[in-house]
């Protein structure tokens, strides 16, 4: 028999009983909605957070620190350590950063400006290390022969971004707090006179490269107040991303003692965070596909029913000459036509029940939001979930529905091709 | 016609068959044997429970027997497999059943195509033939009427043309008037006739009316599982 005709009998009998067959396709396109729903919904998930660890992480840029995280902060770096970084393969830019933590900044009128973190560096390296980071909104990033400058970031400068604390070219004094390295050993507050040589633009993303609470100044001026050359960071720019791991252990076996230094590697991150994305969404995948499997033994118990009501016709169809694989063909093309259409439908659905699903959670989180008047989220920090159609998770979605659809409509179906025609025929 | 003997389409050879009915072992036949030649009409008469309905099944191939063998156009047909035996029943036999059995949901020359699609034919050709089948026993007016609009004797007539649509070799009807008046299942029967004296086409035909089973050309008496005698209707001699 031929499949098209086949195909056609199958339709004309699920249309037969559109009820029945309306309930068990239901069944699948619940399993599908929800597989497709929620994978379109997990991709949007991961689209928005690969965005934000992007602004965040300069994907490029490692990040050195002495000491380690759990074993505690070691020794600052040297210029020799630099250098020794200057010189490993596959680095590109090296430059090291100063914090000075104990420094506070204060305008003319003696109002404190809201530099979170003074940070010292090179000014032409920090550019081309971090170019997109570093843009002037008013005046210009100073070269490095010019002292005694201060370059402040955009929320530094502008309190609760409408108060502005300070202008370009006006002068400004940092007070630092050292502790004498002789005796007595005394804290000593220094004051310096900065002049404002431009303030940043808006960096508007959060993670550890957003300068919006800094203020920079250059590392001459910092070496000159400290009195030493010592450095906090390093950030180093490799030439290939995907080499960032390799250039991360060259540069630990360049400091040979263990836990000497830790090296913040985004990618590693990113990829790290990526699986994680990946074992939740698989996770979700398998709670939806327990619908689908539901939906399956719908598909075996209705069709079992189908099997034993159309006993008769069966016999009938053997009688005239039908074989047992065209009886078998002919129940599991109904199985099939039930996958198809539950699946085209589940798709649409999932999708659709992945937007409404996102609006919902924008909403809440957006309420959420609201209700934290102590610090007001800024709008580039406000999550929303897009929705990504995910062809690969479609194409399993809908894969999954028919192998689910013909393996639960399989038992019915060899039943069906087993039956004795003799007995089929006598079955009232 | 000449006088040389005509070709043995059909031959049951010394066939046994026991149903178990839990652990009772009941003996639907019991060995029979007998020929039917190529364009005969044969009956096969007997009371109820005189194994019938099971010789025909076993001819048709629908089930095997315990001993014995049926050979058609020469060949036994219980050395084939499920589904040789199934190709034997879409080309070599046509059905003829007492409740009709066409599908319900299918229009006349929808059922009377069913075995031309089976056998896969191209669909034109398969509904011109079936066109032409319905309108040769009288059914052309109603080749859209499902099987609940038609008559008994008009399902019964559709049922006659998708036993014949594949040309077969023998036509195997069981009890074809059993669920029909009188006057309809004579009518069925002089149907029946027709095409076996037009088409020369051979009949088997189960009846427990007297008269059907003796209007044949020969009579098979079935009896508790064995053949009572074979009877040769003198009225319906094809010489």
């Amino acid at each position: 028999m031929k499949v098209s005709k086949i195909l056609v009998m199958a339709w004309e009998n699920m249309t037969q009983r559109k009820l029945r067959t309306s309930l068990t396709t239901l069944g699948v396109v619940i399993g599908i909605t929800a597989i497709v729903g929620l994978a379109s919904l997990g991709e949007g998930f991961r689209v928005e957070i690969r965005q934000r660890m992007q602004q965040g992480f300069e994907l490029d840029v490692l990040i050195v620190i002495p000491g380690s995280l759990t074993a505690g902060l070691g020794q600052p770096f040297t210029p020799e350590d630099v250098n020794g970084i200057r010189n490993i393969t596959g680095v590109k830019l090296v430059t090291p950063l100063i914090t000075l933590p104990q420094a506070n900044v204060y305008n003319k009128e003696n109002e404190r400006i809201n530099a979170v973190t003074v940070g010292a560096a090179n000014f032409s390296e920090m550019t081309q290390m971090l170019p997109e980071k570093l843009i002037p909104l008013e005046g210009e990033i100073p070269s490095d022969d010019e002292n005694d400058t201060i370059v402040l970031g955009y929320k530094a400068c502008f309190w609760n971004e409408t108060t502005r604390l300070a202008n370009v070219g006006e002068n400004v004094t940092m007070q630092i707090r050292i502790q004498l390295q002789t005796p007595p050993y005394t804290t000593i507050n220094i004051n310096k006179t900065l002049r404002v040589a431009a303030i940043l633009s808006k960096s508007g993303s959060p993670g550890i490269t957003n300068f919006d609470y800094w203020a920079f100044i250059p590392t001459q001026t910092a070496d000159q107040v400290t009195g030493r050359e010592a450095y906090n960071l390093i950030l180093v720019k490799v030439l290939d991303t995907e080499k960032s791991e390799q250039v991360a252990k060259d540069i630990e076996d360049f400091f040979q003692k263990p836990y000497s230094i830790s090296i913040l590697v985004p990618i590693t991150f990113m990829r790290q965070v990526d699986r994680i994305l990946t074992l939740a969404e698989i996770f979700l995948m398998g709670i939806a596909s327990i619908a689908l499997l539901v939906a399956g033994i719908g598909i075996m118990n209705i069709m079992t029913v189908s099997v034993i009501e159309r006993t008769r016709e069966i016999g009938i169809l053997k009688a005239i000459g039908a074989k047992n694989r065209t009886v078998l063909a002919m129940f599991l093309s109904e199985a099939l036509l039930i996958g198809l259409i539950g699946g085209i439908i589940g798709v649409f659905s999932g999708y659709g029940l992945s937007f409404a699903l996102s609006r919902a959670i924008s909403g809440f989180m957006q309420s959420q939001q609201q209700e934290n008047t102590v610090f007001q989220t800024p709008e580039t920090q406000r999550m929303t979930i897009n929705p990504v159609f995910s062809p690969q998770w479609t194409i399993i979605a809908f894969i999954f529905a028919i192998i689910v659809c013909i393996i639960f409509g399989l038992y019915p179906a060899r039943k069906a091709s087993k039956l004795n025609p003799v007995e089929a025929l006598r079955y009232e | 016609m000449s006088g040389l003997p005509m070709a043995s389409i059909l031959e049951v050879r010394e066939v046994k068959k026991t149903y178990h009915m839990g652990k009772v072992l009941v003996p639907a036949l019991r060995g029979v044997s007998f020929d039917v030649e190529e364009g005969e009409f044969l009956t096969i008469f007997g009371p109820s429970g005189s194994g019938k309905s099971t010789l025909l099944h076993l001819i048709g191939g629908l089930d095997r027997p315990d001993e014995g063998e049926i050979l058609i156009d020469g060949s036994n047909i219980f050395k084939l497999n499920d589904s040789k035996l199934a190709e034997l029943r879409l080309t070599k036999i046509g059905f003829v059943f007492q409740f009709f059995n066409l599908l319900p949901r299918l229009t006349a020359l929808r059922n009377v195509e069913l075995p031309l699609s089976i056998a896969g034919l191209p669909e034109k050709e398969v509904m011109e033939r079936a066109k032409e089948m319905l309108g040769f026993v009288g059914l052309e007016e109603r080749l859209d009427h499902r099987p609940f609009e038609l008559s008994g004797g008009e399902q019964q007539r559709v049922a006659i043309a998708r036993a014949l649509i594949n040309n077969p070799k023998i036509v195997l009807a069981d009890e074809p008037t059993g669920n029909l008046d009188t006057k309809t299942g004579w009518e069925i029967v002089q149907l029946m006739k027709k095409l076996n004296e037009e088409k020369e086409q051979t009949f088997v035909v189960i009846t427990h009316d007297p008269y059907i089973a003796e209007s044949a050309d020969r009579m098979v008496h079935l009896k508790d599982g064995l053949i009572e005698g074979i009877k040769k209707a003198p009225r319906r001699n094809k010489q």
